[in-house]
């Protein structure tokens, strides 16, 4: 039956999302129809917008993302780790992370313009702060899940503590380790947003709040349609990459 | 009792080790201010942070609101938008989970729109709401429902399939089915939903009031950073931080009150 085809109503689905859309941007004002989105983009291809091509924008977020994200999980992980497997460094420092988790890494932005300007360095410094506690929270908790069952069977093969930590521990904790890294990169396309939506002379919130302020939908559609793009782009990334890393991880079918 | 319970002594010193820690984070902050050695337009002590707090209770200046009416503010805004997300995304979930005519008409739309961070949609709120309370509804209501739909969806497809099947054997129609076995297995993870889409909602909230906003904690921060008052800068973070954590802690009594006969 075609009604249980699932690529038939994929099909459906997004033909009359597009059909609605365009229907309602005749009849609304600022919201762009969809032919003037695509239109905005391929202008802003090649005419510079504040001296930087679509391209150049999209590069100076992720440029952004990059070096906020490698910091947050260059610490954050092993801080987890050690959070997990040793008890001193768990006691000293759990207090500190349980009164700074809960908040919300927007709230830094002010505190951090106040700090470092609205240079790059109050970015990436929202960046860091945003995706530390999901990187450390989820290597914390993936250590500490692991069956304890694993332990016994290392123990009985001979193993010392340096081998339960190398072979059992890490190899366990990986999935749970790259979950926190896909969560902190959704916080982190967040962050940078807000962080240039406050301030900023390039990137692609940039993009948008200037389409705002010029009064423009087409361009404000337009950024939010890269964002979508470039943010699955890196999404597909990481997975790729946990794919690589550890293949052993059991999947939930579906999403 | 056939267990007796085992009682593992911490040493003293790892019960002392955290009250350290938080005593040395706080002296060290208010010693650092003191000697000066940060100036104060940049940070300001624990103390100065807490007679703010003391202070905001009856002075609205110098933002125009008392201390509870901005948390009173983002908590309606926060609730608002939380309610509407779990009236439409967990429904929405739990039926894409089960029924493939919802699933294949609503997920293209879904996954196009997932990957957009809500603080994107801010500026074609503020064209299509104006900067009044509907606007920031609809930016907590877009970071909630992905959350919510994601959990539902996942619950439903991780109904054991051998229970359906025998479902199937005895006769039991589709919407039986989904009515007696999947919303029921699906219930643990529509709860866990409830506290991811509460700490996504509360972060947006600070996002939907940085650019247009008279009261409310996000606004709290942004006006201390304009006025260059640090000390209010941090009060709003920490109220922030700890509304959303009471929040959070309701919640989960609620949850496992709610929970109490399901095994999770």
């Amino acid at each position: 039956m075609i009604l249980k085809n699932r690529w038939f109503l994929y099909g459906v689905s997004m033909l009359a999302f597009f059909l609605v859309w365009d229907r309602l941007a005749v009849t609304r004002d600022f919201l762009p129809r969809p032919y003037e989105v695509v239109l905005q983009l391929w202008r802003m291809i090649f005419d510079p917008l504040a001296g930087k091509s679509l391209l150049g924008h999209v590069w100076a977020s992720t440029q952004r993302i990059l070096i906020g994200f490698t910091i947050a999980s260059l610490v954050a992980v092993p801080l987890g780790l050690m959070m997990a497997l040793n008890r001193y460094v768990n006691a000293i420092v759990k207090p500190l992370f349980d009164l700074l988790k809960p908040m919300p890494p927007l709230a830094w932005i002010s505190i951090a313009i106040l700090w470092f300007g609205i240079g790059e360095t109050s970015k990436v410094f929202i960046i860091v702060i945003g995706t530390f506690v999901p990187c450390l929270l989820n290597a914390y908790n993936g250590v500490r899940l692991v069956e304890p069952e694993l332990y016994d069977v290392i123990r009985i093969l001979g193993g010392n503590r340096r081998h339960e930590i190398i072979q059992v521990c890490f190899p366990a904790a990986f999935p749970a380790i790259f979950a926190g890294l896909q969560i902190s990169l959704s916080i982190a396309w967040t962050c940078v947003l807000a962080a240039e939506l406050v301030s900023a002379r390039s990137g692609l919130g940039f993009i948008i709040i200037r389409g705002m302020n010029l009064s423009r939908p087409a361009m404000v559609v337009g950024g939010m349609v890269v964002i979508a793009l470039v943010a699955w782009g890196t999404t597909l990334l990481v997975s790729g990459l946990e794919k690589l890393v550890c293949p052993w991880k059991r999947e939930i079918e579906g999403l | 009792m056939a267990y007796e319970q085992v009682r593992v002594k911490t040493p003293l010193i790892l019960r002392l080790l955290p009250i350290l820690s938080i005593v040395l984070f706080f002296g060290v902050w208010q010693l650092v201010m003191d000697w000066g050695m940060v100036p104060s337009e940049m940070l300001a002590s624990p103390i100065q942070v807490f007679q703010l707090f003391l202070v905001k209770w009856t002075e609205v200046n110098p933002d125009g609101a008392l201390l509870s009416q901005h948390i009173w503010t983002s908590i309606q805004e926060v609730f608002t938008g939380y309610l509407l997300a779990l009236l439409v995304g967990i429904p929405l979930g739990l039926a894409m989970g089960w029924f493939v005519v919802v699933e294949g008409l609503s997920r293209p739309i879904f996954e196009m729109i997932r990957p957009i961070p809500p603080v994107a949609w801010i500026p074609l709120t503020i064209f299509w709401f104006g900067i009044g309370i509907s606007g920031k509804v609809f930016i907590i209501w877009i970071a909630g429902i992905v959350p919510c739909v994601i959990n539902s969806y996942v619950g439903v497809r991780m109904t054991n399939p051998t229970l359906i099947q025998m479902a199937r054997t005895y006769g039991a129609t589709d919407w039986q089915i989904f009515k007696q076995l999947c919303i029921p297995s699906a219930l643990p993870m529509v709860f866990g939903a409830l506290q991811i889409a509460l700490a996504y909602c509360w972060t947006n909230l600070v996002a939907a009031e940085l650019l247009a906003a008279d009261t409310g904690l996000g606004f709290l921060i942004t006006m201390g950073r304009k006025l260059a008052l640090p000390d209010m800068v941090l009060l709003g973070m920490i109220m922030l931080g700890l509304t959303g954590a009471v929040i959070g802690v309701v919640i989960d009594y609620f949850e496992k009150k709610l929970l109490a006969g399901i095994r999770r």
